[in-house]
């Protein structure tokens, strides 16, 4: 009885093993970045970004790029110049040209989110003038798709940078009343990537974007948590300060017309002064300085939003969540005449282990 | 029909029946009922699951009455009404419905490997194997299915921790208002998890094969709760996750929500997650080809080992057919109908004829 289950095993095993095809990480290229950029007569031009691993421990990159009129054709493309397989399995980043993301970008997010293999957490960013242009180089030792999303990574944990990736980007587009956005990346030198802000969309095109130095009080607005740093000037002195655990919340104070209050709580440590001595009446000084400097900052910034008519904040969704049988059409008129007043309420905490 | 009273080494313990239930009910609804639900109540259907779980209870109540008072199966409970060859025709009805909960069960879990992992999954070659380990459980007798049930419960529980990763991004805003629909809509979602919450009419089948039966009733409604727990929590997580226009496209929400886990050693989780569902979907079948064989052998006289083979050959050739999205989608929304009607028209039903034939008996 035994031998015969044993025979029943060994001959199940040799027919499973040919069941499904096989993928072996050498016989494969593994695309990490994609690049779309537009170009003329509605065409987009499309870059896959492999990595290279070397013998002598060095991560090289590789770019195959195509052109096609859809980007189901693209991956056709460029398979054909490969010689290895192409998959998909660990994307890290995919880039936009600028003009490809003024142009609508969800068709070609379409293809991300279809396919199974695809992680939520992979980063989109849009290149300042190509997207082609940010993948072809060589940033950092461990390749140049892992060195964009540890850049992005990073500036999200510990700066700036509010939360951003493949599901958020979905999760706010398809949301009723938010509008999705997108880090901007820009090539420096050869060998340099900076973030210069921040893309808004409206649906899927882009419309507006923040410069970096704006970015903090952003954050603050769309991030329930977050952290980031910061710097002013009191009495022509400059003071850095590092914010590390701010929140915020919205509360609905009025309707017809709408008026929305913002209350951020800032806790912040100092991390520079170029003064003399830090008095206790100096942090109390410093404190007001920046709850005024945000107040205004974000003030202006949802001002701004209003007037071109994004709302990336998420007010539309906010106030959704607070009214029964929202009516979304009649929001889009009602968002311009909404009042928000931001109130910051800000603490310093620590000022370092001199005084 | 009175029954033969089944040996007492054949018995289980009343309180594994919170396993068989929990077991049964959980499988390849679960993967994607948040889409479904939310159709009609939106973002409000989470209600709608906990109602539809507690509506339950009144049914299990009704399987134990029914039960008690034949003191036998669903063949015996027919048999009592109906007289014994009605009885058996519509007992045999039940034969079909497991076949067909079979059925989709296999093949919806074959689709999600094809989808999720290898596209060129043999359909036949992976149920010819499946079918055969069911079958060698079931032939190892209802102590064996029992076990399978039981570890199938235990060792893949791990897996609700995984949606703990999904709650990093959830909004839980979105579920704001709270009552937003009206409860015609609220109904309507909470027929649509038929799909989901069916299973937990299996008392029916291995009623005798209890130890001390009326005593599991308690473990059997207890095992319904902690099912409707589970769908109530994974759809809020799910609800909080996905905003309502992205989870209307999202055909398996709860597979999706893997997406996000991250963890040091392993890139994408859906791949452990889905082998681990193997486990989940495995005493279904065998639940089913049991509860189907156990029929055909107390209505028809044929021996439980020859009906299991007969049945899982049916399966496996049945299975062929179903080839494209369409048609899965299609099996499974007939199996939740069917599934409806067996739980909600019939079992209702019977309770009452049972009752009147009680009585007119009893005079």
């Amino acid at each position: 009885m035994i031998a015969k289950k044993f025979i029943l095993f060994i001959a199940v095993s040799f027919l499973m093993a040919g069941c499904v095809e096989k993928e072996i990480i050498d016989d494969v290229n593994i695309e990490m970045g994609l690049g779309y950029d537009f170009k003329e007569d509605d065409k987009i031009e499309g870059t896959i970004m492999i990595p290279v691993f070397n013998p002598d421990k060095k991560i090289g990159n590789f770019t195959f790029s195509a052109t096609a009129t859809s980007a189901r054709d693209l991956l056709q493309e460029v398979q054909r110049k490969s010689a290895q397989p192409i998959v998909t399995g660990s994307l890290e980043i995919a880039v936009f040209g600028e003009e490809m993301a003024k142009k609508g970008v969800i068709e070609l997010i379409d293809s991300f989110e279809r396919d199974a293999s695809i992680g939520a957490r992979v980063y989109l960013a849009v290149g300042e003038g190509n997207a082609k242009n940010i993948l072809a180089g060589t940033y950092g030792n461990r390749g140049n798709a892992v060195h964009l999303s540890d850049l992005i990574t990073h500036n999200t944990d510990n700066r700036n940078l509010p939360k951003t990736n493949l599901h958020i980007f979905l999760f706010d587009h398809y949301q009723q009343g938010k509008d999705p956005y997108m880090p901007i990346l820009k090539k420096l030198e050869p060998e340099i990537i900076d973030i210069v802000g921040v893309a808004l969309f409206k649906g899927d095109r882009m419309v507006h974007t923040i410069p970096a130095d704006k970015m903090f009080f952003f954050k603050l607005l769309t991030d329930k948590y977050s952290q980031g740093s910061f710097k002013i000037k009191v009495d022509e002195e400059q003071v850095a300060i590092k914010d590390i655990d701010s929140k915020n919340k919205f509360k609905l104070a009025k309707r017809e017309p709408y008026t929305i209050e913002v209350k951020i709580k800032i806790e912040g440590v100092i991390r520079e002064y170029t003064g003399q001595m830090l008095t206790p009446a100096m942090i109390k000084k410093i404190e007001k300085e920046l709850e005024k400097t945000v107040n205004e900052e974000c003030s202006t910034m949802i001002a701004d939003f209003q007037e071109h008519g994004v709302d990336p904040i998420g007010f539309g969704h906010f106030i959704k969540s607070k009214t029964r049988d929202f009516d979304v059409k009649k929001w889009e008129d009602d968002y311009k005449n909404v009042t928000v007043h931001v109130k910051t309420d800000a603490k310093i905490t620590e000022v370092g282990i001199v005084e | 029909m009175t029954q033969q009273p089944v040996p007492e080494r054949l018995q289980i313990s009343p309180f594994l029946v919170l396993y068989l239930i929990m077991s049964m009910q959980i499988g390849i609804g679960v993967l994607g009922y948040q889409r479904i639900i939310a159709e009609a109540a939106g973002y409000d259907a989470w209600i709608s699951v906990l109602g539809a779980g507690l509506s339950i209870h009144i049914i299990i109540w009704m399987i134990y009455k029914i039960c008690g008072t034949v003191d036998g199966d669903i063949v015996a409970a027919n048999a009592y009404v109906f007289g014994k060859k009605i009885g058996n025709l519509v007992s045999s009805f039940f034969i079909i419905y497991l076949l067909i909960f079979a059925l989709a069960v296999l093949r919806t879990f074959i689709e999600v490997i094809q989808v999720w992992m290898f596209p060129e999954l043999s359909i036949f070659w992976f149920s010819l194997v499946f079918l055969i380990l069911a079958v060698y459980i079931v032939f190892g007798g209802f102590r064996t299915v029992t076990g399978i049930a039981f570890f199938c419960i235990v060792l893949p529980s791990y897996l609700l921790l995984t949606f703990g990763f999904a709650l990093k991004y959830a909004e839980f805003s979105n579920l704001l208002p709270i009552f937003d629909h009206s409860a015609k809509d609220l109904i309507t979602s909470a027929y649509k998890m038929s799909l989901t919450y069916i299973g937990f009419e299996i008392p029916l089948f291995f009623y005798p094969f209890i130890k001390d039966a009326p005593k599991s009733q308690k473990w059997a409604h207890l095992g319904v709760f902690l099912t409707t727990i589970i769908y109530t929590i994974l759809a809020i997580i799910t609800f909080t996750y996905f905003s309502e226009d992205q989870l209307a496209k999202s055909i398996w929400a709860t597979l999706e929500m893997w997406k996000i886990v991250s963890m040091p050693f392993v890139e994408r989780f859906e791949y452990i997650g889905i082998a681990n569902w193997n486990l989940i979907i495995l005493p279904n079948i065998c639940i089913a080809l049991w509860g189907s064989s156990i029929i055909l052998k107390r209505a028809y006289k044929l021996r439980q080992k020859k009906g299991v083979i007969i049945l899982a050959l049916f399966c496996l050739i049945a299975i062929n057919f179903f080839d494209t999205r369409a048609k899965i989608n299609f099996l499974n929304d007939w199996t939740g109908k069917i599934g409806f009607g067996v739980t909600y028209l019939y079992i209702p039903f019977l309770f009452i004829a049972t009752m009147i034939a009680k009585k007119v008996k009893n005079k």
